[in-house]
């Protein structure tokens, strides 16, 4: 077990691990950091959704050894005072039922909006409808966005 | 007296609440000095100013954790925002403590705003006889108290001592309607803020000192058993501990998840496959099918019954089927459990804290105040967390491995190993005279009880009663009729089954509210207006256990048809669909769904629902629940299916177990109607029935094709 560097929020995170542990498990297991959730473990479901240098990441997808380079953030690296304008759109709509997904569809969201900060609603329904919410908080994530893109009214 | 099966999803959320203050309303008064004060076991203000007030309903969703506390705030006067909340542990104070049947709101609605009231009052008094004034002449504000006519002004941290020395009035002035300030008013969240941080912390995210983390493997067939194993392979797998067999299954006892999930793949087991090895879910569901055309038990007659059915001018008949459901929530299920000499810790997910202590209890051989049951924030419940199943296996687990673990649900595990929603199959006749107005309705539904439950006794197979509690949704059916018969046949299954969400009444409704909308569409009536018609009748009226309100549900009724412009013409390849239904005598919903037919694809457009659930706590709470109960419906519509072949849940995650993603939803309109009723009714379960129906009949209002078995397929609308 190599001990492999990571950059999780911003600070430097020596972990021991089999190489072909997902990150997802490191960052939950190893690190503590729990917001990061797990779904499905296969990567059809997003709630384990980070950021691997402010790309969305599958991180039950990412190999230890493959997390060593990029900055890694997760949700609760997101902002330091979780007033990042998704966080705070989110809050202001009141998206979350059970709130389990919810860190995932924070992450898709802030990523595609630091990509496409005007998107159109298809623009939306194309690029959150990889992440699953059982609860069905859907039309309220698409109202949350759009605050966040619009800006407050 | 034995439970119902109705009753026992309710029970707790009935008499939770009162049970509690029939201990707890003691009318204690202390010896010394109070550190604080606490009347009752639902809150406490501190000698510090702190208010802490618990929560006795398990969180998944729901809201409970900001309506509950709603309901003691207001009463005592303080700030939400400034309140810390305690999940409630069963217990002495705590008894009976379960979530379930929708019933969080209107089984705690009167006894927390007493809880509440009661504590405001001897805050007041106290302040009052510090001052030497008339009670009357003081009210209670902002978590102090103010005498009227001279504006003084004593915080409650300060009247803690004198409050806690006083009696508890047992009759303390609730407050009326338009005296409350949070109740009935949108607020947000109370855990939003840790939610979108990611600091909320679920069963999977509870860590506990020492703790290992453990994964089972579990027979394939269902109902099979260990056969023989070997842990070599699997201890050989670095930061796995231990492997031990538990009735479940063999576990694998690791240092984190990755490393107990490895051990799992590496180990040796053979598999007893047991007396399920042949059964097939495609041949159940034909079984079910050709059971709904033979007699069934009697849950109801009115009139002549089906026999009014030879005089019809018309005879309508058809058979509508229903699939099995798996849960899936979000978060799979796990628990914590720590078991030490003498005593026991859990830490879980669960809808049922008081039976999986009971439970534990009786496993370990120990008193149940030996056992203490941690409710964690749950991600997603929708029935699966009535089941103790996960929590009593971590038990054994953690008693294995002498250790304290957490076992977890890979998807794969949660999709196989759950109590799924139960096919069934619904025969339906109709009789129409020459006017075209309906006069005999028959509705038989084959299907099997909830295997999680004790099965029908030999009384109750003879008891109505029990079949009208297997059949809300049919029974129930709240149209004045001439001629109505219901029965039911039950048809033996090896599928665990257990509460889903809104229970037995989805497939009731939906072959029920479609078939209606046949009846309609067949007298060349316009399907609203024939269900207005129906339901201007004798109202309310008795049908078994229920009270049905007419008028109730014909303002709902009324209201989603004029907000969804019911009647206005749509463009070709797009339709209407109406339905309704009272969700266990209570909840009365109505939906207009919108859709559009084109290239063998339905989309859902848009649903505009009427809600009257009562005089309701947080209204945004009734939004989301509508909003959350329609993309529920919608999986059961179009994606999702538990299939079983040669014994095996073929299912093992949202890929071929496919749920609704954000580019499926409609637009949600809700309308909250103002209650007419002093009592709460729920609102959890309630607007999953009338989804299906509604968007079925606005497929056939679309295209003219008639969709009579779920999940539909592509090629169903080819």
């Amino acid at each position: 077990m190599p001990p492999f560097r990571l950059v999780v929020n911003g600070a430097a995170r020596e972990v021991d691990a089999p190489a072909d542990m997902p990150l997802l498990w490191v960052l939950r297991d190893r690190l503590g950091l729990t917001g990061t959730k797990y779904g499905c473990g296969v990567g059809i479901c997003g709630a384990c959704t980070v950021h691997l240098d402010g790309r969305a990441a599958r991180s039950c997808q990412v190999a230890v050894r493959d997390a060593a380079g990029p900055r890694i953030t997760t949700i609760e690296g997101l902002s330091a005072d979780g007033r990042h304008p998704i966080q705070r759109a989110w809050l202001e709509e009141d998206v979350a039922q059970c709130g389990y997904c919810q860190a995932g569809m924070i992450m898709c969201a802030a990523a595609f909006l630091a990509q496409k900060p005007r998107p159109t609603d298809a623009d939306v329904d194309a690029a959150m409808s990889d992440s699953v919410c059982r609860c069905g908080t859907y039309q309220r994530i698409r109202r949350a966005i759009r605050l966040a893109a619009e800006g407050p009214r | 007296m034995r439970m119902t099966r109705r009753e026992a999803l309710r029970v707790g959320s009935l008499s939770g609440a009162a049970l509690v203050l029939d201990v707890a309303w003691s009318g204690r008064i202390a010896a010394a000095p109070a550190a604080s004060f606490r009347p009752n076991a639902w809150l406490r203000v501190g000698a510090d100013g702190s208010v802490a007030i618990t929560v006795g309903k398990s969180e998944m969703g729901q809201g409970v954790r900001t309506s509950l506390p709603m309901l003691v705030a207001d009463e005592l006067e303080v700030d939400l925002a400034a309140v810390e909340l305690i999940q409630a542990v069963p217990g002495p104070d705590f008894k009976r403590l379960r979530t379930g049947g929708s019933g969080s709101v209107y089984g705690s609605y009167a006894a927390l705003r007493k809880a509440g009231a009661a504590a405001r009052e001897m805050l007041v008094t106290a302040a009052a006889a510090q001052w030497g004034v008339e009670p009357k002449l003081c009210r209670a504000e902002k978590a102090s108290v103010v005498h009227e006519p001279t504006g003084r002004r004593a915080a409650y941290s300060t009247l803690v001592d004198a409050a806690a020395r006083l009696p508890v009035p047992a009759e303390p002035h609730v407050k009326d309607a338009q005296e409350l300030r949070l109740v009935g008013r949108p607020t947000r969240r109370f855990d939003g803020p840790r939610i979108v941080t990611g600091r909320a912390v679920y069963g999977l995210d509870t860590r506990v000192s020492g703790m290992r983390q453990a994964v089972v493997a579990r027979p394939p067939v269902l109902g099979g058993s260990v056969a023989r194993w070997d842990g070599a392979r699997a201890k050989a797998v670095p930061g796995v501990r231990d492997v031990v067999q538990v009735p479940t299954g063999i576990a694998v006892v690791a240092d984190d998840t990755w490393a107990a999930l490895q051990g799992r793949e590496a180990l040796d087991v053979t598999w007893n496959d047991g007396p399920n090895a042949g059964f097939d879910s495609v041949e159940f569901r034909r079984r079910l099918a050709a059971a709904a055309q033979g007699p069934g038990r009697l849950s109801r007659r009115e009139g002549a019954g089906l026999a009014a059915l030879a005089s019809a001018a018309r005879r309508l008949d058809a058979t509508y089927e229903y699939p099995f459901q798996a849960h899936a929530p979000l978060e799979t299920m796990n628990t914590i459990a720590d078991v030490r000499s003498g005593r026991c810790e859990i830490w879980s997910p669960t809808q049922a804290p008081e039976q999986v202590r009971d439970e534990t209890a009786k496993i370990l051989g120990l008193a149940p105040e030996a056992v203490r049951v941690n409710v964690t924030l749950i991600g997603g419940g929708f029935g699966r967390r009535l089941g103790i199943d996960y929590a009593v296996e971590a038990v054994h687990v953690a008693r294995a491995a002498g250790a304290p673990v957490q076992v977890v649900w890979t998807r794969p595990d949660d999709m196989r190993h759950g109590h799924f929603q139960p096919a069934s199959a619904h025969r339906m006749a109709a009789g129409l005279d020459a006017e075209g107005r309906l006069v005999a309705w028959g509705h038989r539904k084959a299907g099997s009880y909830l295997s999680i439950f004790p099965a029908p006794t030999a009384a109750e197979m003879q008891d109505p009663a029990h079949w009208q509690d297997e059949s809300w949704g049919a029974y129930d059916i709240p149209y004045a009729i001439p001629a109505i018969e219901t029965d039911y046949v039950l048809v033996d299954s090896p599928v665990p089954s257990g509460p889903w969400r809104a229970v037995y009444s989805p497939s009731c409704t939906f072959a029920r509210e479609s078939f209606l909308d046949e009846a309609a569409h067949a007298a060349g009536r316009d399907p609203l207006r024939m269900r207005l018609e129906l339901l201007n009748a004798p109202s309310p009226v008795t049908i078994g256990g229920l009270t049905i309100d007419r008028t109730r549900l014909r303002r709902v009724l009324e209201t989603a048809a004029a907000r969804s412009g019911w009647g206005e013409p749509l463009p070709k390849g797009r339709g209407r669909g109406v339905a309704a239904n009272v969700y266990d005598g209570d909840t009365h919903v109505a939906m207009v769904a919108e859709v559009t037919v084109a290239g063998g694809d339905v989309r859902v457009d848009r649903v505009v629902a009427a809600v009257d659930c009562g005089p309701f706590v947080n209204p945004m709470h009734i939004e989301r629940q509508v909003e959350s109960g329609v993309v529920w419906a919608l999986a059961t519509l179009f994606f999702g299916e538990i299939t079983i072949a040669a014994g095996r849940v073929q299912q093992s995650s949202y890929g071929d177990y496919a749920v609704p993603r954000l580019k499926h939803m409609p637009v949600v309109e809700t309308h909250v109607l103002p209650a007419t009723v002093t009592q709460p009714s729920g609102i959890g379960e309630a607007p999953v029935p009338p989804l299906a129906p509604a968007v079925l009949n606005a497929v056939f209002a679309a295209c003219g094709r008639r969709l009579r078995r779920l999940p539909v397929r592509p090629a169903d609308l080819a």
